[in-house]
């Protein structure tokens, strides 16, 4: 049996869980509840650094409804969850008497409400023995990290080709610190039934969760559940088990009761991670021709004192076009910070950022059109290991994304394009994500009533994993859509890994495939001796599936249901797993990309900057689901827009408070911000996993932003190398 | 957990003796800020009076004015056919000033005492000298990128945040209030007072005197009025800066000018120099610079909105330019 993927871009079936979402039937962390439930709120910092002399508590601890008000001063050791293909596990919450940065945890308050609960924290006396902190990254006192995951790159020489190249250009790039800001608030519900624990949490890994939490408390990790069916977005954030969730069961514990604890928006920005800010450090050689002879690529980002995470901003550099000399080298500086994380499209979305704006001011100076730099360029092998690509649509993005965007009508010399009074500018850029594949499993079963159950413990961001997954359950097994149930999100479910660096979609579909494939064969091995079956004795590759029904390829009028096979032998179901296994035997190096035309806008008194329109041409490999893919290209470009223009999170610059820590003061785009946004898809089937899927989430949003800062320059002449641009930089 | 009385009001002056014989009793209007700050705990009274029941709604127009109920919503007014035909500038303001959502609950009165959006007010973990006389002012070495420029003290530099009050400032709005002894009316543009040494005190009310209405005398017929609100997103954000603008003019020449101010100044900021610049000179950009010039003198920018001066006045041209008809 073959299972068709001819078509590269699948069917645009709506979401299965858009009903209940829109009628509100969908559970959301924070919308679960146990009988008994005590509410509990966080305190935070409000200095930096130093230390705690005093925390006094009992005002709080006697006001109204107060069960408990848990401090370092009384709360157990913690253990430190485990250390994963993510990284270590951030440090457990309460464990002494340091204050490392504004906003971190030092104490939780329990309480029969959650109103009285953040009353009685306002009731809390800290007094903090307070030491200079360190905010700045030109800190001479503050901790430098050379070269922190041993990546950094030496191809070639690169000091000596750009000594001798032709042209030349040198430039350093900032981005802000963005804060990944999803709609719904974090939240954890902990209930304790002696040693057992179950757990709802936002979470992007539930399995993740289960083993941190089971460190923490030291119980055996068959005794924590963690439950997430649906979660309210987390563009990285839930990607890590944070102190929070650590806390929600500490406090259960304490109190002996179930808890819940919701963060509120402030929190947001100093509890779940953030996007590191970067200074990047580019230079460029080329010949008078275009051709890219030296590549150097130095980033410096902020890292808080204790924990790690490492952004990768240097990490396409060596890899998006050919060129024989590449230098990259990374650079952190420890501050008293909270840790940053992950954040959509993280590493590639600031680090490409920067690469494609030197490229673009390289085309300047070469008077060539930036996208023929690129072409000249185009590496048709993977520059670092020589290794041909699995598949790379690459150049299919650039022409039909130029074809689709109107490349052609861009006059070369900047300031040159106008519309009314408006200066247009058109920019572009390339985009690249790495691609991701992790261990993962599937349990798939049919019922008697013709009906499929798939399940796995990933999760669903939003991103529309239940609605692919119920398409390729439904495809392998030969079932209409609605006769497939697809469920996630629990850790009684087979192990999957962390939704993030857009693996799913392969590792997940993976499993799926996997399990599907093994459902049918067991079917085939119910009646490999019964003589009443008219596919007895055949093998997967004998058969076809459709309609519920299992057939003989050679013959398709002779078939049978899966039914009639599990009613003529007794039985309830069949089950099978399946497990996503990356392929070993081929010598090939995958790769994700894109390419990005940003028109902008920008009123050349006022500065004021908006974008027009956006075409994505993106090779994602085959696409499972047109309307969810692209919602997900549209979300990404949203993203895009934002940290070109809008998005970054400012600290006072003396104590480390986040100064704009609201919806109202953090800019995200709105509707009216968002032009209209065209998607592309092209590319062909990813070898590497059956399904030819190569992900799509991060790739959304790489490119967006220096496809939009090159179109400033191109409507301006003025070139803002720092993110996000905002008009004042433009009067 | 802070609790707190809640009182619907019936009558204006049981509410006004209510609230005048208590400092720890508020009303309550639409209660889009009010309620915002008491969860942050920067508000905290003992008891509101809802006053969203009182006569006090409808928009009335008379002789070559209209009365605006303090209650009257924000969306009510601008959907109001006066304000359409004759008061552009204040529907415009209004429509740029809040969200569908927020027009719909908050009134006229409440948008006039608006709070501002400082972030260092509205964190109570923050020395603010608005919230807490004397404890300082944290924005001056924080983050002030949306701080004011004009009628600041080195005591507090927070913006006044209404779109529609610059408006109404630009148009000398009258302000009708009703306290225990009786009414009184109070220029719109007496009516708030620059921080000094008291940032606390934003405005001349006595605690307990409850605006009623608000009456703008109508522009004449042949006048153009227009708001021009700048930010840095397209909706949905408190403004840089903003310019409220009316201009009667004869043969091109400009005969009246107003100019309101938004986003740059510690109270909606009426232009009177400008003004002068403006009167009896041609409507062409070098009258409009000129009075731009003048609108901003004095202003005291700091580390993160220097750039606001030049803004402000690139606006100020703009919005005169565009409502003389200058340019598209």
């Amino acid at each position: 049996m073959t299972v068709e993927t001819v078509r590269m871009v699948g069917p645009p079936v709506d979401r299965v869980d858009g009903p209940l979402k829109v009628t509100g039937a969908a559970h959301y962390p924070a919308d679960f509840s146990f009988p008994n439930l005590a509410h509990a709120v966080l305190v935070q910092s409000t200095v930096a650094a130093g230390r705690i002399r005093r925390i006094s508590t009992r005002l709080a601890e006697s006001a109204p409804g107060v069960l408990a008000v848990i401090t370092h001063e009384i709360a157990p050791r913690l253990g430190r969850g485990p250390t994963t293909s993510l990284g270590v596990a951030p440090p457990p919450p309460l464990q002494d008497d340091r204050i490392l940065h504004h906003g971190q945890h030092i104490a939780v308050v329990v309480a029969e409400t959650p109103e009285q609960a953040a009353a009685a924290v306002r009731l809390l006396e800290v007094d903090y023995e307070l030491t200079e902190p360190l905010l700045d990254l030109d800190d001479p006192q503050a901790e430098r990290i050379t070269n922190p995951s041993w990546r950094d790159i030496h191809r070639g020489d690169a000091g000596a080709a750009l000594a001798s190249a032709e042209v030349r250009v040198e430039a350093t790039y900032t981005t802000a610190t963005e804060t990944n800001n999803p709609l719904g608030l974090f939240a954890t519900i902990a209930a304790w039934e002696g040693d057992t624990l179950t757990v709802h949490d936002t979470t992007q890994w539930p399995y993740n969760v289960r083993a941190t939490l089971a460190a923490a408390f030291g119980v055996p990790e068959d005794r924590v559940r963690v439950i997430a069916p649906f979660i309210g977005g987390a563009f990285g954030a839930g990607l890590r088990t944070w102190p929070h969730v650590v806390l929600a069961a500490l406090a259960a514990r304490w109190v002996n009761r179930p808890v819940k604890l919701v963060l509120n928006r402030a929190q947001m920005f100093t509890s779940v991670g953030y996007r590191p800010s970067s200074v990047q450090h580019l230079k460029i050689g080329a010949t008078h021709t275009g051709e890219l002879v030296a590549l150097d690529h130095e980033s410096i980002e902020p890292l808080s004192l204790e924990d790690n995470y490492l952004e990768g901003l240097t990490r396409a550099t060596p890899l998006l076009y050919e060129c024989p000399n590449v230098t990259t080298r990374q650079r952190q500086v420890r501050l008293n910070v909270a840790c940053p994380t992950w954040m959509r499209g993280p590493g590639e979305a600031p680090g490409v950022y920067a690469l494609e704006c030197i490229l673009d001011e390289l085309a300047y100076e070469l008077n060539m059109n930036p996208l023929e730099v690129r072409l000249r360029n185009y590496a048709e092998t993977h520059p670092q290991s020589g290794l041909p690509w699995t598949s790379k649509g690459l150049r299919a993005c650039y022409e039909q994304g130029a074809e689709r965007f109107g490349w052609s009508r861009r006059t070369a010399e900047p300031r040159s394009m106008r519309e009314g009074r408006m200066l247009v500018g058109l920019g572009m850029a390339s985009a690249y994500y790495p691609y991701f594949q992790f261990p993962t499993q599937a349990r798939a079963t049919l019922d008697r009533a013709g009906t499929a159950l798939v399940r796995s413990a990933a999760t669903d961001i939003g991103t529309g994993t239940y609605t692919i997954m119920t398409q390729v359950s439904a495809e392998v097994l030969g079932l209409p859509i609605d006769r497939v149930r697809f469920e996630l999100g629990d850790t009684t479910m087979p192990p999957a890994p962390q939704q993030g660096g857009s693996n799913l979609a392969a590792s997940l579909g993976s499993a799926v495939h996997a399990a599907c494939m093994k459902l049918v064969q067991a079917f085939l091995d119910v009646v490999r001796d019964d003589p009443g079956s008219p596919v007895q004795g055949c093998s997967l590759e004998d058969v076809t599936v459709a309609d519920g029904r299992i057939s003989r390829a050679d013959a398709p009028e002779r078939g049978e249901e899966y039914t009639d096979i599990l009613e003529r032998h007794g039985l309830a179901e069949l089950t099978a797993d399946g497990e996503s296994a990356i392929r070993q035997d081929l010598d090939l190096a995958p790769g994700i990309f894109g390419a990005k035309f940003a028109e902008v806008h920008i009123d050349p008194d006022l500065g004021l900057i908006r974008v027009a329109r956006i075409v994505a041409a993106i090779d994602g490999g085959h696409i499972l689901n047109e309307k969810t893919a692209t919602s997900q290209i549209i979300g990404g470009t949203v993203g895009g827009i934002g940290m070109a223009l809008l998005e970054e999170t400012v600290s006072d610059p003396r104590t480390g408070r986040i100064a704009n820590a609201t919806f109202g003061d953090y800019l995200v785009p709105v509707n009216a911000d968002v032009p209209d946004i065209e998607v592309i898809f092209v590319g062909e089937a990813e070898p590497l996993n059956p399904l030819g899927v190569k992900g799509v989430g991060e790739i959304a949003i790489v490119g967006v932003a220096p496809a939009i800062a090159n179109a400033v320059f191109h409507a301006t002449g003025q070139r803002i190398r720092s993110l996000p641009i905002t008009l004042d930089q433009l009067l | 957990m802070r609790e707190f009385e809640y009182v619907q009001a019936t009558d204006v002056s049981q509410a006004v003796a209510a609230v005048t014989g208590d400092p720890a009793t508020s009303y309550l209007a639409g209660g889009t800020t009010q309620i915002d700050l008491m969860k942050d705990g920067v508000l905290g009274p003992d008891r509101l009076i809802d006053i969203t029941r009182l006569p006090l709604r409808g928009i009335t127009r008379s002789d070559g004015a209209i009365r605006i109920g303090a209650l009257t919503t924000m969306e009510e007014l601008a959907a109001d056919l006066t304000i359409m035909e004759r008061l552009p500038v204040v529907r415009e303001a209004l429509l740029l000033g809040a969200s569908t959502q927020l027009r719909n609950m908050a009134t006229i009165g409440g948008n006039l005492l608006q709070r501002t959006r400082c972030r260092y007010f509205r964190d109570i973990t923050c020395a603010c000298n608005k919230r807490e006389p004397g404890s300082g002012c944290s924005a001056l070495e924080g983050f002030h990128r949306m701080h004011a420029i004009l009628g600041t003290s080195e005591h507090c530099i927070a913006t006044h945040g209404s779109d529609l009050a610059v408006a109404l400032v630009a148009l000398d709005a009258i302000v009708h209030v009703r306290g225990l002894n009786g009414e009184r009316a109070i220029p719109l543009t007496e009516f708030y007072v620059v921080p000094g040494d008291t940032p606390q005190v934003e405005n001349v009310l006595a605690h307990g005197e409850l605006i009623t209405a608000v009456e703008v005398l109508l522009l004449p017929e042949d006048a153009r009025s227009g708001y021009l609100k700048v930010r840095d997103r397209v909706s949905y954000e408190f403004a840089l800066v903003s310019a409220a603008v009316a201009l009667v003019m004869e043969d091109g020449v400009i005969r009246e000018g107003r100019i309101g101010l938004g986003g740059v100044a510690t109270l909606p900021w009426r232009a009177y120099r400008a003004e002068e610049v403006l009167r009896g000179r041609p409507a062409q950009t070098d009258t409009f610079q000129a009075a731009a010039e003048a609108a901003l003198e004095g202003a005291t920018p700091h580390r993160d909105n220097a750039f606001k001066v030049e803004l402000a006045k690139r606006t100020v041209v703009r919005a005169l330019s565009t409502t003389a008809g200058e340019d598209s």
